[in-house]
């Protein structure tokens, strides 16, 4: 072994292992003193207290809404302090689908059936889209579009939502009533759930782009050779192997589905009474009554009925409670699709 | 909306803070009546420097709710106030008259309505406009949520307190309500004259009982769809200087200078038309 040179031995920067001691705290003579000075290790401690005050600020945050939200909601059903009206029992409010806030009764079935629908309906249009496109953007497109429908789907993403519901309630609904299968208005979940689907289209879009990116070439080579054609290597090899994000990717989209409110509210109708309307007609089919009577979904009838009613009233509580349960909704698909992303590192 | 609120007022009150030996009247509540009002507080500071009003929106029932605390001098409210606000206090002023209109996608068929016919449209006891003369066309109800106080109103005078029937599309706001209306076919729906008398042929009134919202017809009471824009004080909750102020604001308001110019300007009526019609006011 050619002896080391000096300079190796000699400075202590340079030798492995014992680096960080050497540097900070007992630097020998002729090297240059490498120690932070007094103010930068001030202004260090002073930007670490702001980060985890910003990071504190946030859990604060989650935390108090939450909080808001249950110690109003909560009070639908206990006599809590505040409280200028009668309270309800649970089964009252989450298993009665009679809505008639005039007459004492607050079954939210309907909003809530309402929410699981139109997001239902949403996803069984944008997850097989999204997916689709995905495959397209990350295995058959060339270059220049891949690029160009990247930046179509964040344009998508940054539209705001009541851009969408104008465009519903001024174009899609006037276009669609009265024709094909349609009554006039047209108002219901089908044209909220074409609308929703087209908000949500863009993040399933990138995430299963990434997901297909992901995915070991050779997967994609292996099939080829085998003698698959394009499709079968998509079909049976492509998307079973992408699976595990590609449901988180849906998760996702749903998770932002089933929040939005701006946009359906205008083009939904907003029933509360859609069930029992629903039942009562008979001018269609049951799954053409279905996609157009006039609904209503918990974040609709929160933004159509909240700023109207009294503080501490029943009514005013029973809203919370929903709100309440959107957030707890929400919290459980965040959740999930962690569930989901920690299974697909395992 | 306690947090919006409260944010509503930290901002109001460093504007406010400069002011503070001026004193300052604050006005919340409506936002269909908050431009009037705020068109009233400009010309009345102007006679009075001093004197500071404020003006806010946050809907009728924010109005009512933050002067039955004490959170504002004036809540301006396009509806009475419920009977448990009632009950701490507060006093009532009628400011304007809301005089609003049956109105209809354009080529239903139908020119007017007697207040049976109108009753039996709203409640669902008839749903197809040839039922009342019109065209062989499915009738689209679109109103307002159920806790508005506009639908209340509604309620009152056209369905003559029945229910409305749950066939129907609602829609939270005026504009709203308009596009509505206009784009969907059979649509029937109320709005305030204002929006009719802008609409451009979008949409098309209805008569009412043969009588249109005119200032002979209103003041004899043969058009009775209008409400009352109300503005409360809290006297017991004010200090008296402040609420002096106040009732000074509120007479200006009430005034035949006011309410003969500029009321009629923004689409309201002189609450002076009613003055004969004791009836349920």
């Amino acid at each position: 072994m050619p002896e080391a040179p000096d300079i190796l031995l000699d400075t202590p920067a340079c030798a492995p292992g014992n680096m960080p001691q050497d540097l900070l705290l007992e630097a020998p003579g002729g090297t240059p003193d490498l120690r932070h000075s007094r103010a930068q290790r001030l202004a260090d401690r002073w930007a670490h207290l702001v980060f985890l005050a910003c990071g504190l600020l946030v859990v604060a945050l989650i935390g108090g809404i939450l909080y808001f939200l249950a110690a109003r909601g909560v009070g639908a059903f206990l006599p809590l302090a505040g409280n200028t009206d009668k309270v309800l029992t649970l089964r009252e409010v989450f298993l009665s689908a009679d809505w008639d806030p005039n007459a004492g009764r607050f079954g939210i079935l309907p909003f809530i059936a309402g929410s699981l629908s139109v997001t239902g309906l949403a996803l069984l249009i944008a997850a097989p889209t999204g997916i689709l496109t995905g495959v397209f953007i990350a295995k058959l497109a060339p270059a220049w579009m891949k690029t160009l429908m990247r930046q179509v789907m964040d344009l998508l993403v940054g539209i705001p939502s009541v851009v969408y519901g104008i465009f519903g309630l001024m174009v899609v609904l006037p276009w669609v009533s009265g024709k094909w299968l349609s009554d006039s208005p047209a108002a219901g979940f089908a044209v909220s759930a074409a609308i929703l689907s087209v908000m949500i289209v863009p993040t399933i879009v990138s995430l299963a782009t990434d997901a297909f990116e992901s995915l070991p070439l050779s997967l994609d080579e292996g099939s080829q050779a085998l003698g698959s054609t394009r499709w079968q290597a998509i079909w049976h090899v492509l998307i079973p192997a992408a699976r595990p994000r590609l449901l988180t990717a849906t998760v996702l989209g749903l998770g932002r589905a089933i929040g939005e409110a701006m946009a359906i509210q205008m083009v939904i109708g907003n029933n509360p009474q859609w069930i029992a309307l629903m039942r009562q007609s008979t001018d269609q089919t049951p799954m053409l009554r279905f996609l157009f009577t006039p609904a209503a979904t918990l974040t609709t009838e929160l933004v159509q009925e909240l700023p109207n009613t009294a503080a501490g009233s029943t009514w005013n509580n029973v809203l919370f409670a929903m709100g309440l349960l959107l957030y707890l909704m929400t919290m459980l698909i965040i959740l999930a699709t962690r569930r989901l992303g920690q299974r697909r590192n395992a | 909306m306690t947090s919006r609120t409260l944010i509503r007022t930290a901002l109001a009150a460093l504007l406010l803070a400069p002011a503070a030996f001026a004193q300052t009247v604050t006005v919340m509540g409506s936002t269909a009546l908050g431009p009037l009002v705020k068109k009233a507080a400009e010309d009345y500071m102007k006679s009075h420097p001093g004197v500071q009003i404020a003006v806010s929106g946050g809907g009728s029932m924010t109005g009512l709710n933050q002067v039955v605390s004490g959170g504002c001098t004036i809540g301006i409210s396009d509806v009475f106030a419920t009977p448990e606000q009632e009950k701490s206090g507060i006093r009532n002023y009628n400011v304007v008259i809301e005089p609003f209109a049956l109105i209809a996608h354009p080529g239903v068929g139908v020119a007017s309505l007697n207040s049976q016919q109108a009753e039996d449209v709203f409640t669902g006891k008839v749903n197809n406009w040839k039922e009342v003369g019109g065209k062989d066309q499915k009738i689209v109800r679109v109103n307002r949520p159920t806790s508005s106080g506009t639908r209340a109103v509604q309620q009152m005078t056209v369905l003559h307190g029945k229910e409305f029937s749950n066939n129907q599309l609602v829609q939270d706001s005026s504009g709203a309500v308009a596009n509505t209306v206009a784009t969907t076919q059979g649509a029937v729906s109320f709005i305030e004259l204002d929006f009719l008398n802008r609409s451009n042929g979008r949409f098309a009134g209805i008569a009412y009982n043969g009588a249109s919202c005119t200032k002979a017809d209103v003041s004899s009471g043969k058009y009775p769809l209008f409400s009352f824009g109300h503005a409360y004080t809290h006297p017991g909750k004010t200090d008296p200087k402040t609420l002096k102020v106040a009732e000074d604001f509120l007479a200006y308001m009430l005034s035949a200078q006011f309410q003969d110019t500029t009321v009629l300007k923004a689409g309201y009526m002189p609450v002076a038309y009613v003055k004969s019609l004791k009836a349920k006011l």
